[in-house]
């Protein structure tokens, strides 16, 4: 069976804004080859919001990089396609790539805080953006206009426009990055860890208003974190990825009700519980490989306590668990279950 | 940033100061009875005339009261006079000079820093390129050649072999045999003009970086540029005392291309590589990746985003070039014959002048420190961070 193409069809009906099919990417290094994406296939549709979790190094920002194809230099595109309604971005020109940055898709970066430079201020910065991106362009009262009610909309006084980044609190910085990833009218938003750097007051304060925007004006997120707790509560598919690869998708509620492939019970499991009954201690060991020698079979099997003979020769294909559920794994079945509601 | 200039002139003040007064102990005291020696321990002159000599000079006081009165002098714009050039005052020998040396290495500070920043942005920009290795290996090459032995190479190529620049000096004597002008003047004119000119391109780049369209800010990065030339042509050419300096403007022009050269080869690698390195850090930031992701175009990246910021710890290491510079100053002038401070430093001291060598120590000073002023305040203008905390 071709289980490669199924996880595209996870939400059926709703028109596919962003397909990615197959999609290999390696970093070249003095080292050797960095297999930093390996044959990752989802898709989102519009107005959805879709998390990828995994520990740090799994290939998650090499994903969310690899949709504004914005990876570093030694980023190399094996094979696959990544299709915007369509178009594959991976055969744009570079000028009509760079019309599609932040017109079709923005993005909230890992560490945000540092997403301002610092000698401009920060309205000047999300101007800079809205003369690229409107045609006729916009004039400065139409521009003034549309900052001010960005800022409102973020929950900032339209005051701080005028204020250098370090003039801002984090959470207010945070905020203003948001305001500027909507200043051009996306359909996509990707926000890379969005709130790792905050306190988590402020971390929940923003997410939900993020929520609550992505909601009202009927945008698509990609929410990237390590954080499973933090994605479950913001989304309604999610991608677990392990060592570049996706081993497991599925509808949120499925993933968390019953996670089927071994790293998404482990991760969720080291989530301290706050409700719910008290879960096995079980822990997540050990760390994920070096991805310039991966290790062959299933990539995480040295990890697994369920890990058979099978699974240190056999990469295992995504296979369908459930109406909207895949997992690469030879075992899914012997998973437990987690016996915990969603958050 | 008001508050912040005088904090930083009062402290300036201060320093010099004890800075002055340091120099002056070190000349007078250090050598002890040696200048009284040189000048009026000469056997051939009779004691009377001696006394007369050491009293006019001053030399009969007290060293507290020496000191007094010279420091009380000195705010008065009295250097004292020369002993070699009895009786000319040390302020007339310095208002010579230092316009001299002043303008050499303004001119030789700005050409070396902006053709290692624009190489540096250059090399960080397109990195990987086989280019890059064959201009830093060079440039480093450069920056490590030994100064006087560099400088004596360039004059024998181009004035020797070539004869295609002058040898040394600060113009050609023959062909201002019957000037009407002093050589000064002309100097100072040249000084002014090229000046005018330099603030309207720097003016022009100012904006041009705060314009968010890309076609302007080339427009204005241009039109600077044009309309620098345009006012120098102008001045040149079209005015009256234009056209009847310009030959000898045009000489002293002539004179100084070879050690400015000089001095731009061997120091623009350092400023090359520091700009290399500060804009490979910048370029690995999140808002280089932000401005990308923004869709803006290349050129806007790397010019508005990544140099500008790199350009802080640039400006900052402005602080030791004006180090480098004065004591490279030093060695480029006696090579070259360039009648500046660094020679009047060297003569004075060799051959004793007191009031002119502290004369010039003083003034060297007074460079260094209003070169790290000018450093300061460019930096405050230009990092809103430093601005802030400094006048909160
Ligand atoms: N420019 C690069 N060159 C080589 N390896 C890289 C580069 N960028 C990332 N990597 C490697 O690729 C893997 C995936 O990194 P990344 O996509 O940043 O993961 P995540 O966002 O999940 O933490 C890591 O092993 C990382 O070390
Ligand atoms: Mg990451």
């Amino acid at each position: 069976m071709t289980t490669r193409k199924l996880p595209l069809e996870v939400s059926a009906g709703r028109s596919r804004l962003l397909e990615v099919d197959g999609l290999v990417m390696r970093y070249d290094t003095e080292a050797g080859e960095v297999s930093a994406v390996e044959n990752v296939t989802f898709s989102l549709g519009r107005g959805e919001a879709m998390g990828l979790v995994g520990e740090s190094g799994c290939g998650k920002t090499s994903v969310a990089l690899s949709l504004l194809r914005l990876a570093p230099d030694n980023a190399r595109y094996q094979s696959g396609s990544i299709l915007w309604e369509g178009v594959d971005l991976l055969e744009l020109s570079d000028q009509k790539m760079r019309e599609y940055r932040w017109a079709e898709i923005s993005m909230v970066f890992q560490g945000a805080m540092n997403a301002w430079n610092p000698v401009y201020r920060v309205g000047e910065q999300i101007r800079e953006a809205m003369d690229q991106h409107f045609d006729p362009p916009l004039n400065k009262s139409e521009k003034d206009q549309r900052v001010d009610s960005l800022f409102q909309l973020v929950g900032l006084d339209p005051a701080l426009q005028t204020r250098y980044p370090h003039e801002l609190s984090g959470g207010m910085r945070q905020r203003a990055v948001i305001a500027m990833a909507l200043s051009c009218e996306p359909k996509l938003i990707i926000a890379d860890e969005p709130t790792t750097a905050l306190d988590v007051i402020v971390q929940a304060q923003i997410l939900e208003e993020l929520k609550e925007i992505q909601e009202d004006l009927g945008l698509s997120i990609l929410y990237i974190s390590h954080d499973m707790a933090v994605i479950a509560q913001v989304t309604e598919t999610i991608g677990v990825m392990y060592a570049g690869k996706l081993v497991e998708f599925g509808s949120t509620r499925e993933v968390f009700h019953r996670p089927r492939h071994p790293y998404s019970y482990l991760l969720l499991s080291s989530i301290p519980s706050v409700t719910g009954p008290r879960r096995r201690p079980v822990s997540l060991e050990g760390t994920p490989p070096n991805l310039l020698a991966p290790p062959a079979g299933c990539r995480f099997h040295p990890r697994c306590p369920w890990a058979t003979e099978q699974c240190r020769t056999e990469e295992p294909p995504m296979m369908e668990i459930g109406p909207s559920q895949w997992a690469a794994c030879w075992n899914s079945e012997q998973v437990p279950e987690m016996g915990e509601q969603l958050p | 940033m008001i508050r912040y200039v005088t904090r930083r002139l009062i402290q300036m003040v201060f320093l010099f100061l004890v800075f002055l007064t340091v120099t002056w102990f070190l000349l007078y005291i250090l050598p002890g009875d040696s200048v009284a020696l040189k000048y009026a321990g000469n056997p051939n002159i009779p004691p009377q005339a001696r006394e007369v000599a050491m009293e006019r000079l001053g030399l009969d006081k007290p060293v507290l009261i020496q000191f007094r009165d010279y420091m009380f002098n000195f705010f008065q714009g009295d250097l004292g006079v020369s002993f070699n050039q009895y009786p000319r005052p040390v302020v007339d020998i310095i208002a010579e000079r230092l316009p001299r040396t002043l303008v050499l290495f303004l001119a030789a500070l700005v050409t070396y820093y902006w053709a290692g920043f624009v190489a540096g942005k250059y090399l960080a920009w397109r990195r990987g390129n086989r280019g890059e290795m064959l201009i830093t290996v060079s440039g480093v090459g450069l920056y490590s050649m030994f100064l006087p032995f560099f400088a004596l190479m360039l004059i024998w190529l181009f004035s020797v072999q070539l004869g295609l620049l002058p040898l040394s000096k600060f113009l050609d004597p023959e062909q201002w045999r019957d000037a009407p002008f002093m050589a000064n003047q002309v100097f100072m004119r040249l000084f002014w003009v090229t000046l005018a000119g330099g603030i309207a391109m720097f003016g022009a780049s100012f904006f041009a970086l705060r314009t968010r369209s890309r076609r302007l800010e080339r427009g204005l990065k241009w039109g600077g540029f044009v309309l620098a030339a345009v006012w120098i042509l102008f001045y040149w050419w079209g005015t009256e005392s234009g056209q009847a300096m310009r030959v000898y403007a045009g000489d002293i022009g002539f004179h100084m291309i070879l050690p400015v050269l000089t001095l731009t080869l061997i120091a623009f690698a350092g400023v090359m590589l520091l700009t290399r390195s500060s804009m490979l850090e910048t370029l690995r930031e999140d808002y280089i990746l932000t401005a990308r992701a923004k869709g803006l175009p290349e050129g806007m990246v790397r010019d508005r985003h990544a140099a500008r910021t790199a350009l802080l710890p640039v400006v900052t290491s402005l602080v030791l070039a004006v180090a480098t510079v004065i004591d490279g100053g030093v060695i480029t002038e006696a090579v070259f014959s360039w009648p500046g401070m660094g020679e009047i430093l060297i003569s004075s001291v060799l051959s004793e002048d007191i009031p002119v060598a502290v004369g010039a120590f003083s003034f060297i000073g007074i460079m260094a420190l209003v070169g790290h002023f000018v450093v300061d305040v460019l930096y405050g203008l230009l990092d809103p961070r430093i601005r802030v905390t400094e006048h909160g």
